[in-house]
């Protein structure tokens, strides 16, 4: 405590009106409108309630004012906040990413500005200094990077020599866009039969329609036609469709290497460029759907530091290249590498059961469907399928951590492969639902920056003590791995 | 591994008797309705209600509290917790990114405090360990802040 950072300084006092200003609409005014409207109260009876609503709002808006504080000490940005709820946030210099300034119409009016300080993490309120005037923002932004300056960033001086690392031409951008006709859309158009099958001349569900479609087939050769384009005219759209639109999002891909980072440009109608800082790069994933496995094509992507801003969150680095391709990007990121073939371990027998007592609802709500609505029968087909699907995907879920490198493989029918640092692990839960507790189970889910909210290397059902092991020794090599790069820059 | 402070149980029976509380009002509330509108007799609501509340009062808070326990040392924060789901959590010390000491009303005036790290991560970006005494807490904020040396990506 007694070196802390003191935080005592308060936002502009202005901002109290602004912030009732900015609420009015919706709470002062919407209340007493409507209650004017519903009943009888009269319009200035409703005034005189929005008037104590404006007042009890300003008290409110004036006591969370006067709990907002916040510091600034030699290596940290300290915010206090909160009426009831009270919370200390430190921020340190050398998380902070990115300091904004940005300035909105009613802030404009009275000339203030909110700082926002954004850390490596997601696009949240991470601080928020709201609002100050000029002079105090660029203050705080000064002494933020005058403390960060320490560590020099990456200086884009010298003009860079580049080398095109991975391009595709227009025949690879084509076999990428028929690639990306999927299944997927098959599925919709079905949806979208179902939907408006009134309008459709003929049930598309009713197998004896389509064998006496034969017999038929004179005196209705206007239905049969009719069908036959449409579902004809509905699969050439599918395809021009995705076509088109990788067409027009890939087309002139390039990825080029310059010193620190990766350049990427692609794009008809907007030529889009990327930049992927090397030093940001925090996991490399590989994908493939079975028409991609089929001709030996994967996808490749980077997770980067920063959401969503320049160059952070998932990064698309090659949409369709073979192996041979992809090995030289990971090699320029020199912190990527595919693993061993067959050096991956596969999770416990149970993984199998346990997908298969979680498809166990989905089967009984199909199984429900077609008992009341019949037409449903082909739906059944799905079951087998999933069944299938949950059995092999023990086999296809595999995970290995090799020199500082974790890799985790999963998925039957759209396989993903994650390469993750272990130092760029940013934390590790090891979840045990009652089942898996029963069965001596273990999830470990590996936190890692810049991935989508959903569907991240998580490792199913390994059993206990490997899973343990294993976070033991992830843990142990991004220690190795960190002492090492001590030993070396400092 | 550590347990949390004594005092959080507390707190969590002052959080199980205002969530009964809630519970009883519209139990309360709904016995009015059946009184009203039918002759049944009282209980119908409460009666299926009791053993809940001292499940909620009585049984519950002990187990949560009992789930929960942390270890902290120069170079991770462990923390394990969940009843029916269990969740072990590490946190690599030099991965956190900011931190939060933050504390309730019914926390201060029983000297608890909350830690919350934030890692850059996503899924399990803020990890919560409440239950700390005033100074702990701020003795666990200012050990990782002078841990977090960042290393250039």
């Amino acid at each position: 405590m007694s070196a802390a950072t003191i935080a005592d300084r308060r936002v502009h006092p202005l901002t109290i009106g602004l912030r009732v200003l900015r609420d009015l609409p919706r709470t002062v005014l919407a209340g007493p409108a409507v209650l004017a409207f519903m009943s009888d109260i009269g319009l200035w009876r409703a005034f005189a309630l929005a008037g104590l609503i404006a007042l009890v709002m300003l008290f409110f808006t004036w006591l969370g004012w006067s709990r907002f504080r916040y510091g600034i000490g030699e290596r940290e940005l300290v915010i206090e906040s909160g009426i009831l709820h009270r919370n200390r946030r430190t921020i340190p210099f050398e998380s902070i990413q990115d300091v904004d300034i940005e300035q909105k119409l009613l802030e404009r009016l009275v000339g203030l500005f909110r700082l926002r300080v954004e850390t490596g993490g997601g696009g949240k309120d991470e601080g928020l200094i709201d609002s100050v005037r000029i002079e105090e923002a660029e203050r705080l932004r000064g002494a933020i990077r005058a403390g960060k300056s320490k560590v020099p960033p990456a200086t884009d001086g010298a003009p860079a020599e580049s080398r095109v690392l991975f391009a595709m031409g227009l025949p690879r951008v084509f076999l990428a866009g028929l690639f990306n006709f999927s299944l997927v859309f098959l599925a919709g158009l079905f949806a979208f039969l179902q939907t408006f099958d009134r309008l459709l001349p003929f049930d598309i569900y009713d197998p004896a329609r389509w064998i006496g479609l034969v017999d038929r087939a004179l005196p209705q050769r206007f239905a049969f036609q009719a069908v036959a384009a449409v579902l004809l005219m509905a699969l050439v759209l599918g395809v021009v469709a995705g076509m088109l639109g990788t067409l027009a999002r890939e087309f002139g891909f390039r990825l080029t290497a310059e010193p620190g980072r990766l350049r990427r440009v692609r794009g008809m109608f907007t030529r889009s460029e990327a930049a992927l800082s090397l030093r940001r790069l925090q996991v490399a994933l590989l994908r493939s759907g079975p028409m991609r496995r089929a001709f030996g094509f994967s996808e490749l992507f980077f997770q980067s530091l920063g959401a969503g801003t320049d160059g952070g969150g998932r990064q698309s680095a090659a949409p369709l290249a073979r192996d041979a391709e992809i090995d030289p990007i990971l090699a320029e990121t020199g912190r990527f590498r595919r693993p061993e073939p067959g050096s991956l371990a596969v999770v416990s027998r149970w993984h199998s059961a346990r997908n298969l007592v979680k498809l166990v609802p989905v089967a009984t709500i199909l199984i429900m469907g077609v008992a009341f609505r019949p037409a449903f029968y082909p739906a059944l087909v799905l079951i087998p399928l999933l069944a299938g699907a949950a059995i092999l995907a023990r086999r296809h879920h595999r995970f290995g951590l090799d020199d500082g490198l974790l890799f985790v493989a999963r998925g039957v029918w759209r396989r993903r492969l994650w390469i993750v640092p272990a130092r760029h692990v940013q934390g590790l839960a090891l979840v045990r639902s009652p089942l898996q507790r029963t069965l001596g189970l273990a999830t470990l889910a590996v936190d890692t920056a810049g991935a989508r909210a959903t569907g991240g290397p998580a490792i199913v059902d390994l059993r206990l003590d490997s899973a343990e092991a294993l976070a033991r020794a992830v843990m142990r090599a991004r220690s190795q791995v960190s002492g090492k790069k001590s030993g070396t820059e400092r | 591994m550590q347990s949390l402070e004594p005092n959080q149980l507390k707190l969590m029976r002052i959080h199980a008797l205002i969530r009964a509380a809630i519970l009883v009002a519209i139990a309360l509330g709904g016995e009015a309705i059946i009184a009203d509108n039918s002759a049944l007799p009282f209980g119908l609501v409460f009666g299926p209600l009791l053993p809940v509340l001292v499940w909620v009062t009585i049984i519950a808070p002990g187990r949560r509290y009992r789930a929960w326990s942390y270890s902290f040392d120069a170079d991770e924060l462990q923390l394990a917790r969940g009843i029916m789901t269990r969740t072990h959590s590490i946190v690599p010390i030099e991965r956190v990114q900011h931190i939060d000491v933050a504390q309730g009303p019914i926390e201060r005036s029983l000297g608890l405090s909350r830690l919350i790290v934030h890692t850059a991560g996503t899924a399990h970006s803020r990890v919560v360990l409440p239950g700390l005494s005033e100074a702990r807490a701020h003795e666990m904020r200012d050990e990782i802040r002078a841990r977090i040396v960042r290393d250039a990506e």
